[in-house]
Formats: C-alpha cells, structure tokens, sequence
C-alpha cells in the first residue's frame, strides 16, 4: 500500500513536471521577443493550457503504464477537471490576443480581431479557427455526454477521434503562427501529441484486434 | 553595433586637413560596396504600363492630400489619390498630435493681432495671407477631422478612410511619382512613376495635378522623415516650377544614445491621440541647441553636448526679445510638436540622455521650403500645379516656428483652398493629350537605374551625402568657406555619381530617386545658404551672424534657367512671384 | 537592429503597406511577412502600432551605421 502512494506521487511528479514544469522552463529558458508583463503571463497561460490538453491523453484510458497504480476514478476526475480547465483558457484564447490593445495606443481592438479572424489567406488562422470549433464540440459533447443518448463506447470513439484532430490541427496552428512558441517549444508540443496520439491509435488497433479474436472465438 | 563605432568626432573632423579630406574618410563610413555589378531582381523586359486619368490628381497621403482629395471632390471634380506610402500612415502626418484650431470667440487675440505678432516672431518671413487663412479656418477643418474620427485614435488611417471611402474616391497606394508631365502650353498635364509591389509604371493623364508630397530631409537619424525627399519640389522645379525656403533649418533636437531611435526620441507621444492647440505664438529656433552644442563642444572634450541652459553660450541665433524664454527647447504643454524631452521621461543614466541638435537634417521650418505660390490659393508658376502642406513654400509661419500645432492645421487649410482652385481650374480644360513619345521618354528615365548593369547604390551616395551634409557646421551653423567645401562634394554627386545610380528591385529603385531629389535639394540648400549673408530666424550664418534688413528683407526662389542651370532670384517679403 | 522580430504573424499585409519606408514585404511562400530592407527602417513603430496582433518587435539600435549632426 506504502509503494503503491509512493507510485502515485511520482506520477503525480512526474506529469506536472512534463507538462508544467517544462513549458515554464523552455518558456523562461526561450530567446522572446521582451513584451510586457501582461502579454508574457497571456504566452505563459496558453502554453501551460496547451501543454495540458496534451497531457490529456495520459490521464485517460490510452495510459495502461499507470492503470494498476490509480484507480481509474481518480484519474478520468483529473481529465475532466483539467479539461473543462483548459477548454475555458482557449475558449478564451482567440480573444486574448488582442486584450493588451484596450490598455496601449493603437488599432480598435474590435477592428483588430475582425480582421484576424478574417484573414484567409494566412494557414495559421485558418488551422485555429477549426481547432477553437473543434474544440467547443468536444468541450460541449463532453459537458452534455450524458444527453446526447451514445453509448459510453461510442461517445469514447466520438471523444477519441476529435481529440485526435483537434490536437493535430492545433499543434500545427501553434507552429504555424509561433507568437507563444519558439523551436525547442515547437518539438515539445510535437513530440507530446505525437506520442499521445500514438497511444491512443494503439488503443484502438489492440482493442479492434481483441475484438477480432473474440469474434473469431 | 555600438553607435559610438560609426560617429566621427568633430575634433577628430578638424584635426584633418580642410576639412576637405575628412569627407572623404565620413564618406567612406557606408559599408555599401561603391560602384558594383546590378545584380537584377526583377526582370526589367516585363515591366508593364498603366494609363490611367483623371481631373484632379492629389499626390500624397497626408493631412494636405486628404484635405485636397475630399474638398477637390465635392467641389465637382474627379478625383484620385496616389500616395508612395499609406492613407494617414506615412510622412509626417502620423506624428503629428497638435493641431491648431482657432476660435475668435474664445481667444483673446484677434486674427489681426494674430498676424501681426507671428510676423514679428518671423522677423517678416511670413506670408501674412496665408498666416491669416490658417487663423481663419482652422477652426472649421478641426470640426470635420472632428466628425470623422481623428480625436479618437493615435492612428489616422481610419479617420482619413472614412471620408475617402463615403466618397468613392480612388486611391493608389504604394506608387512613387517621380516625374510631372507638361501639356504643349506648358502647363501640367498628369504625372508618372512607379509601383513599389507590381513591376510597373503609372501613368495619369490629369487636368491639374495638387502636390500633398510633405517636405524632406537628408533620411535623418532619430526623425520619422526618412520617407520624405522633396519629391514634390524637384518634380516641380524639373518641369520650371520655382522653389523657395530652402536656407531654413528645422532643428528638432535627438537624443545622444541610439540617436536613430525614432520612437523613443518622442518618448511615447507617437501613441498619444491627438489634441488642439490654442493661440501660442513662439520663435522655436531648435538651431540654437545646434549653436551651443557647436560652440561648448570645441573648447569641452569631445561628446555628446550639454544642454544650452547648463551652459551659457554667448552669441548664436537671434531670438526677438518678446519671445525670448519662449524659445529654446519648448516646454511641454500640450504641444503637439514636442521638441526636447519631457521632464519626466525616463532618462538613461548619465549625460548621454542630453538632447543633441539637428535630428531632422535637411528639413526646413514647416511649410517655409517647397513651390513658390504665386497667390494665396496655393498655385505654383505652373499653370495647373496646386501645393498644400508642407510641399507648398507658402511661409505660414516664416522661416521660423512660432504658433505650435499650426502644421497639421495649415495643411488642412491649404489642401481646402488648394482642392478649390484646382477643381475651378479643371472645369474650364479639357484632357490633356500626351504624346506616347514622351511617355516612353520619361519611362526609359524612371527605369534607367534598373537597366544600369553597373553603377552606385542609392545607400552609398546617400550615406556619402549624409556625411557630407548632416553634420552641424554645414547646414546649421553656417560660413562660407564649409558651405562651399560641401557644395563642391555635393556637385561631384551629383554629376559623376547620380548618373551611375542603380537599383536591383523596385525598393531600390524608389531610393534611386529618393537619393537623386535629395541631392538636388542638398545643392539647393547649400546654395541658398550661400546666398542669403546675413542670419535671420533658423538660417544662421557664423560670419555674417547680424539680421541685415536693408538687403535681405526677401525670401530666395530656385529655379531652372533656360540652359538647364540652377538659378536664383530675390523674392520681396510681401510680395508675390510672377508665374 | 531597428526592427526585429515578427512572431506570431498572421499575413494580413497590414504591416506592409504601414511602413513609411517599404522595410517589411510578404513572403510569397508562407505568406507571411518578413524584414526585408531592414537597413531603411526609422524606428517610427507605426508597423508595430498597426499590426493587429501585435507581432512586431522593434529594437532601438540602428542596423547600419549612424551619422548624426553633432560631433
């Protein structure tokens, strides 16, 4: 029982240092342009935001390594609490762009955000608008899951599979537009969506192919 | 790189022999290769060509052009803008936060007494006609900038957009006009140039054409004018316009520590929204902070100067009693024009946040250099040719600043009278013709440095002009000898280097001309520097430092002789030049 | 070295036309915009100030050698 609270707290260690401690270290470690302080704690919210929608997939079902150790209540508590969390940071996020303008000289805020989401012919924009929508789906469907009359299964694929696209496409977005990340964040939020997409295809594939040995038993 | 790598000392510039050699050694301070291969960027075969015409054509995008543009259009006219930058965001519009606006009701001095009290802060440089219309409709120009939106943002583009955009009228942005056309009678006819984004020249065929082109400068270090050549003047002075005011200094001070840090030399007024300005008539010589930076810096170790009021320095530029106190580096107030630092701006530790004379080298006193007008409704000695703002030589305020915020507020009155006359004019011609020849004449010209296979980049000759014409002693504190020395350097410019200047891309062919207007206008400074011997307001001359009333109560026109050469007359104060 | 760094650039080409003197293009491949003629920039900020997501930064050391008018 002793080792067991003892795993849990390197667990507990070990995410918070992966996704807090490490996007505030490259963050503080990174070459940034000097903005003012409102401006950095904005970059600073986004990438711990970011950085936990990542860690998402590693406080779900996706993650075996740790499912003898926490019981998987706790677990799917921490996944919902950190993702209603963060869906409300980057609900946010389009907007705090343009916060700064209210205290400081320069083009009506109002104006500034028309033409930024509006400005089709930059990638960026484009990729960020659909991952925020994406985004309010599963926020959304995950807030009224039990309305929406799916099976828990489905819902999960359901879950899964926009999960899967929204952390693609916004992981490009962030690359992309690059205003809050610099390369070593760049290949921190690649390597962290590589690795938790990976782990939920796994998923899939190992739980399809269970399922093709018990249909052919 | 440190700044400190690239200045040269004057006693180091001293300790040369002349003076003659030590332009060569500033000369050779630009790291640009000299006379080099043209490696092409664009492909000078595919340039393409665009017609277009109109009745009136306002060139420049200021507070004059949008004045001339909105008022040009809704006396009847058709109109179209064509502007090297942007709508409110390029030349000195964008910075510019005071603007004059003058209630009889309010004020205690009449426009009368108004007048007459700027003349004598002039020393009779003013053009009392239009130091009155300034007065008198100032007012109502604020109301309509008012109604429009300016008050509302420190940006102006969206303020300048509304009016042009509820009127329909075409604007081109980004295209640098380098050259007026002439109809047979000589009068204006349209102008051309070029596309900064297409390969491609314009031409606009117009019945009458407003030069809004600002005014200009050497490109100096720590003042937003580094867009602004004269483009309008030398246009105008090649096809026999004449030029006046150009012996004036404006002598806005910078700061010693990364002087070419534009925005940090007005310590945030740039992102202030703009304000009016009441009835506050100075003489703000600036040149004097020239003079004792030039008078303590010789006999103190070499660095950046003290400010005039921690040394006491005798002689120098003349302030007229009445205003004395009122001169020197202006107070703060709510001028829209700051010219020293602010008392509570934040100072880099150590002498070094001392303002230093002459951040605006090569600019004259708003409105006193540009096209000579020939009445008081802006129009040039060229049939057609309207000027507004600081392209017009209209001598609002003389050869001196004396009634802050009067820039913005004077453009915005001479573009109105300027757009008047030009849409009178345009109703009573009928589209010019223009001969293909002459078209394909100036196009071969505009696109000349392009087609150069060798030659000298436009940033070499600038950097050797600055070096030769930026520094204090040449055109701020003026004698004989060293106006003659830089003159000499500037004449080799301009005929063994000028026409060996080349451009690579469009960017570059927009400095090729940028760097061949500043040369002329170098040599137009230089030479009526040379001619006006005596001092009066910001035109200082160290050997004839007495005002002389009895030879020089007069402004200098500049203008092309017969054969080609630069000539210069005397114009009486007071009076008006003949067309 | 005036100005310097664009992150975060979403290619609106506003920048470009607000520049007085033509320093930053788009580039035709990522369509974003870059510092092209860095030695012309005057330090105005007018870009900064307009850029509607606030991308620019602007330093206030000059890129190319200064010539100044005192001594």
């Amino acid at each position: 029982m002793i080792m067991i609270d003892l795993l849990k707290k390197y667990n507990y260690i070990s995410f918070t240092l992966a996704f807090i401690g490490l996007p505030i270290l490259l963050f503080a470690l990174g070459d940034f342009p000097p903005r003012t302080f409102l401006k950095n704690a904005i970059s600073l919210v986004t990438l711990l935001a970011f950085s936990l929608i990542l860690g998402q997939f590693f406080l779900s079902r996706t993650n075996n390594l740790t499912k003898n150790i926490h019981k998987f209540k706790n677990v799917i508590a921490l996944h919902k609490a950190i993702g209603y969390f963060v869906v409300g940071v980057f609900f946010l996020h389009p907007f705090l762009i343009i916060l700064p303008r209210y205290f400081e000289a320069g083009p009506d805020p109002l104006d500034s955000f028309i033409k930024m989401i509006t400005t089709f012919e930059s990638l960026g924009v484009i990729l960020g608008l659909i991952a925020w929508s994406l985004m309010l789906i599963i926020g959304l469907t995950a807030l009224f899951r039990e309305k929406l009359g799916i099976s828990y299964k489905g819902w999960r694929v359901f879950h899964g599979v926009l999960s899967l696209a929204f952390v693609i496409i916004a992981t490009w977005h962030s690359v992309d537009l690059g205003r809050h990340t610099n390369i070593t964040i760049s290949l921190f939020f690649i390597i962290m969506a590589t690795l938790g997409s990976l782990l939920l295809v796994k998923l899939y594939i190992v739980s399809n192919k269970k399922k093709e040995l018990t249909d052919v038993k | 790189m440190s700044n400190n790598d690239n200045k040269v000392s004057r006693r180091e510039f001293l300790g040369f022999t002349g003076g003659i050699l030590s332009f060569a050694a500033i000369s050779a301070l630009g790291k640009e290769a000299h006379f080099e291969q043209n490696i092409l960027k664009v492909d000078t075969n595919k340039i393409s060509s665009e017609e277009l015409s109109v009745d009136v054509l306002v060139v420049g995008s200021g507070m004059a052009g949008l004045f001339a543009a909105i008022k040009a259009h809704d006396a009847g006219a058709k109109v179209m803008m064509v502007s090297k930058g942007r709508l409110g965001s390029s030349g000195q519009t964008p910075f510019a936060k005071g603007i004059f606006s003058y209630d009889a009701a309010k004020e205690k001095l009449s426009i009368d007494e108004f007048v007459a009290t700027v003349s004598r802060s002039a020393l009779g440089t003013n053009n009392e006609a239009y130091t009155r219309q300034l007065a008198e409709y100032s007012k109502a120009r604020v109301e309509e900038l008012r109604a429009w939106g300016f008050f509302d943002s420190p940006l102006y583009n969206a303020a300048f957009s509304k009016p042009m955009q509820e009127r329909e009228i075409p604007l081109i942005e980004r295209v640098m006009i380098t050259n007026l056309l002439q109809a047979e009678d000589g009068s204006v006819a349209g102008a051309m140039g070029f596309s900064l984004d297409e390969e491609k020249v314009v031409t606009i065929r117009a019945k009458s054409v407003i030069l809004c082109t600002g005014a200009g400068g050497f490109k100096p270090n720590g003042f937003p004018i580094c867009d602004l050549t004269h483009d309008g003047s030398i246009m105008a002075y090649n096809i026999g316009a004449k030029i006046t005011g150009k012996e004036w200094n404006d002598g806005h001070p910078g700061s010693a520590t990364n002087a070419a840090d534009t925005f940090g030399n007005w310590h945030g007024m740039f992102e202030e929204k703009p304000s009016t300005t009441t009835v506050q008539i100075n003489h703000h010589l600036g040149v004097d902070l020239n003079y004792a930076a030039y008078a303590s810096g010789n006999s103190i170790k070499m660095g950046p100067p003290q400010l005039m009021s921690e040394t006491t320095v005798a002689g120098g530029p003349y302030t007229p009693e009445e205003f004395q106190g009122a001169g020197g580096p202006p107070q703060e107030s709510e001028e829209g024009e700051r010219k020293g630092p602010p008392k509570d701006a934040k100072r880099p530790p150590g002498m070094s946040a001392s303002p230093v004379g002459g951040s605006s080298a090569g600019l004259a006193i708003h409105k006193s250099e540009g096209l000579t007008p020939i009445n008081d409704r802006c129009e040039s000695t060229i049939k057609g040719l309207y000027a507004a703002g600081d392209a017009l030589g209209s001598h609002m305020s003389g050869g001196i600043y004396t009634q802050i915020g009067s820039s913005l507020a004077g453009s915005a009155v001479q573009g109105t009278i300027a757009a008047e006359e030009a849409a009178k004019y345009s109703k009573t011609r009928a589209l010019p013709e223009i001969s293909q020849e002459q078209i394909a004449t100036i196009k071969a010209e505009i696109l000349a440095p392009l087609k150069r296979e060798a030659g000298y980049s436009p940033r070499w000759i600038t950097q050797t002009l600055q070096g030769i014409v930026i520094p204090n002693f040449v055109l701020y504190i003026k004698k004989e000898r060293m106006l003659q020395a830089a003159l000499a350097y500037v004449d080799e410019l301009q005929e063994s280097h000028i026409p060996y200047i080349k451009a690579s891309d469009m960017h570059e062919l927009r400095l090729a001309h940028e760097t061949i207007n500043m040369v002329i206008s170098a040599q137009m400074k230089l030479r009526a520097s040379l001619m006006r011997k005596e001092s009066r307001c910001s035109h200082f001359r160290l050997d004839y430092p007495e005002l002389d009333n009895k030879n020089w109560q007069a402004w200098i026109n500049i203008y092309k002789d017969k054969s080609g050469a630069m000539a210069f007359e005397k114009q009486p104060f007071g009076t008006w030049a003949k067309a | 070295m005036s100005i310097s760094n664009i992150s975060g650039c979403i290619g609106c080409n506003t920048c470009v036309v607000a520049c007085p003197t033509d320093v930053i293009r788009l580039d035709e491949k990522t369509k974003k915009a870059v510092i092209k003629y860095v030695e012309d920039c005057q330090m105005c900020h007018l870009c900064r100030l307009y850029c509607p997501v606030d991308a620019i930064t602007i330093s206030p050391e000059k890129s190319i050698p200064v010539v100044v008018s005192w001594g």
